[in-house]
């Protein structure tokens, strides 16, 4: 039973850091209507950026976080202005494809300038678990969990109460009809590429501190997509019950069908249940439900 | 006053005598140039002849029917493992397991062309990549004796009447022969009333819709079809290689062929073949130049690496490059050349 219960609540902790891996994704959705499939490259890049500053500068901790914050907020804003600003009004079709040259572009780059090695990411967080009643926690997933429910809180108030917050959410209704109303449509996207960059570091930090990582790190950007989903991509608010719902069902799943299929369906498990919730409710469980046809 | 009927003439894919001199010129030429050329060449022509055939299929799927699908390699894979397994346990002749292949792949296709009846745009594309997770992991669990597992299965040459495929040459001509039907089904396709329904399908579901065109049932062809294709690469690509795992159809493959798409022209059978055919080249170019340099010492062992990874970043530009400034892709830019060609010495 302990087992059991051990197996949902790291499985739940485990769910909030895809929440917040997510909210990368839905961050850009939300305020521009393009689907970002390159976050797990950002992502890589964000937790690059924390190693070069720490490791290779040797700078102090919180100083080269804090300039790891501002490079990958000054990349999503040149990802912004050179990539997808000339394709603003563009159908989805294209903002697709070009997320798709970006992921292999930005693997190539990090090839370039950090190679294939596994580097060690400093640990940001105490090694030691956190004792919580039986179960023995991750520090670092534990602090995870209370930063993505803040944010998640925090950026969905921005968004539906604030004039800025509105704008962004009117972009990405329609990228022509925001124009037609006089709002800045290219500001709008900028922000939230910059606000993502921003995020998927954070996340990165959360994800690997104290752990090795090499190029593969960018895998867990697809791993967020289920959850994302199932959140609806348009919600921010979703992820966290997403996340938790997702983080669940997968430490059940390891739980109950490991021990059957010999491991391995925790990395299936997600893409299964995004499916079927697809199926019955398209738009994801807290997406916008947009009328096509009367 | 009658309306004027199309000829058979009219219709015929091939219609001037330059067109014909052209035609047969390649086809002479592509027989002909495995026997010049090193292994290597032959080598590098029979993996793009396998990219065709993946790629024409994933033309259809996503540039003329407009579902994105990032599930194509693992139709590759599905019919990769359906070819190999039914020459192994059933020692069937290839000319009956490489359709079988591509209708096995393609009834996997469809299962996820049936969620696009629900799912659009972005979600579907995502959607399709669970495809590759979900096969990935089938797989490997399946039982040992069918699949091989993590060993993957090692099969045969494929011989038809006592002649054994056993070379790159002799697989050379396989693969040319299937890559000439396939794209030629692939054309008549696109031209035909089908090929029309889905291109509205793809401008227009609901128009689509009122107009009198089966949404649904489309929708399903197109996953159908383009995974029947994938499935026939995967056929071929097995019957190559002659060694079939799961590792080899990665969702990076998927992303290629998109890749080519975009270079090659959306809505396009030309396009695709010359998207494929300059992205391989390109691709090929990554992988042997780096050695090159090593090799002529311009640069050490660790330029190397470096080199490998700055064409990755090329290959990744020429993509952005070609959504942002040309998302028409090269069979425009031919399509230009060749009215100025044949206008000449007028403007087009």
């Amino acid at each position: 039973m302990i087992t059991l219960l051990s197996h949902v609540v790291s499985g739940g902790l485990t769910g909030f850091l895809y929440a917040l891996i997510a909210m990368g994704f839905v961050i850009i959705y939300r305020s521009s209507k393009m689907f970002n499939l390159a976050q797990g490259e950002i992502l890589m890049i964000g937790a690059f950026l924390v190693w070069s500053f720490a490791q290779y500068f040797g700078l102090p901790l919180w100083l080269s976080i804090l300039l790891a914050f501002a490079v990958s907020f000054v990349v999503g804003l040149f990802i912004e202005r050179f990539i997808f600003r000339p394709l603003v009004g563009e159908e989805l079709f294209t903002l697709f494809m070009v997320t798709l040259g970006l992921m292999i572009f930005i693997r190539g780059f990090a090839l370039v300038v950090w190679g294939a090695e596994v580097h060690f990411f400093p640990a940001v967080f105490p090694m030691a678990g956190v004792r919580a009643g039986p179960f023995m926690l991750d520090r670092g997933l534990v602090i995870g969990a209370g930063i993505t429910i803040f944010l998640a809180i925090l950026i969905s108030w921005i968004f539906n109460h604030t004039r800025r917050g509105l704008e962004m959410t009117a972009v990405a209704e329609d990228h022509q009809i925001a124009l037609s109303l006089g709002l800045n449509v290219k500001r709008s996207i900028a922000v939230a590429w910059g606000v993502s960059g921003v995020l998927s570091t954070l996340a990165a930090i959360i994800f690997l501190s104290g752990k090795g990582m090499s190029i593969l790190v960018t895998d867990i950007g697809l791993g967020a997509v289920p959850v994302a989903f199932l959140a609806g991509v348009e919600s921010v608010g979703g992820l966290i019950l997403a996340g938790l719902l997702m983080g669940i069902s997968m430490g059940l799943a390891e739980y109950f069908l490991d021990p059957v299929f010999e491991g391995g369906v925790a990395a299936v498990f997600p893409y299964i249940v995004m499916i079927v919730v697809l199926l019955l409710r398209p738009s994801g469980l807290f997406g916008w439900k947009t009328i096509e046809r009367i | 006053m009658a309306l004027p009927v199309a000829k058979y003439e009219d219709k015929a894919l091939i219609r001037t005598r330059t067109q014909w001199c052209w035609f047969t010129g390649l086809i002479v030429l592509l027989f002909v140039l495995p026997l010049f050329g090193g292994g290597k060449v032959v080598g590098i022509m029979n993996i793009i002849g396998v990219t065709v055939i993946a790629v024409v299929g994933l033309q259809i799927n996503v540039g003329y029917a407009g579902q994105i699908s990032m599930g194509q390699s693992t139709f590759m894979g599905v019919g990769a493992y359906s070819a190999a397994a039914l020459t192994l346990h059933l020692n069937l002749p290839v000319w009956i397991t490489i359709p079988m292949a591509g209708i096995t792949s393609a009834v996997f296709g469809a299962i996820f062309g049936l969620a696009a009846v629900r799912i659009k745009g972005f979600y579907l594309a995502l959607t399709t990549i669970a495809a590759q997770f979900v096969f990935y992991f089938t797989m490997l669990k399946l039982p040992k004796r069918w699949f091989g597992r993590l060993e993957g299965l090692r099969i045969e040459p494929a011989s038809v009447l006592g002649f054994s495929f056993d070379t790159d040459l002799k697989m050379y001509y396989m693969i040319f022969i299937v890559v000439i039907f396939m794209c030629y089904g692939a054309w008549s396709l696109v031209r035909s009333r089908t090929g029309r329904a889905l291109v509205a399908l793809r401008d227009n579901e609901n128009a689509a819709n009122i107009i009198g065109i089966d949404v649904v049932y489309y929708k399903f062809l197109s996953f159908f079809i383009g995974a029947f294709y994938g499935g026939v690469a995967g056929a071929l690509w097995a019957f190559y290689v002659r060694y079939v795992h799961a590792d080899q159809f990665t969702i990076w493959l998927s992303i290629w062929y998109l890749g080519m798409l975009i270079v090659g022209g959306n809505a396009s059978i030309l396009g695709a073949i010359l998207g494929t055919v300059l992205i391989r080249l390109l691709q090929e170019l990554m992988t042997s130049l780096g050695p090159l340099l090593v090799e002529i010492s311009l640069v050490s062992r660790i330029g190397e690496q470096v080199v490998f990874a700055s064409m990755n970043m090329l290959l990744g530009l020429i993509i952005i490059l070609f959504v942002i400034f040309e998302p028409r892709g090269l069979v425009y830019r031919l399509n230009i050349i060749r009215e100025s060609y044949r206008m000449w010495p007028f403007r087009p």
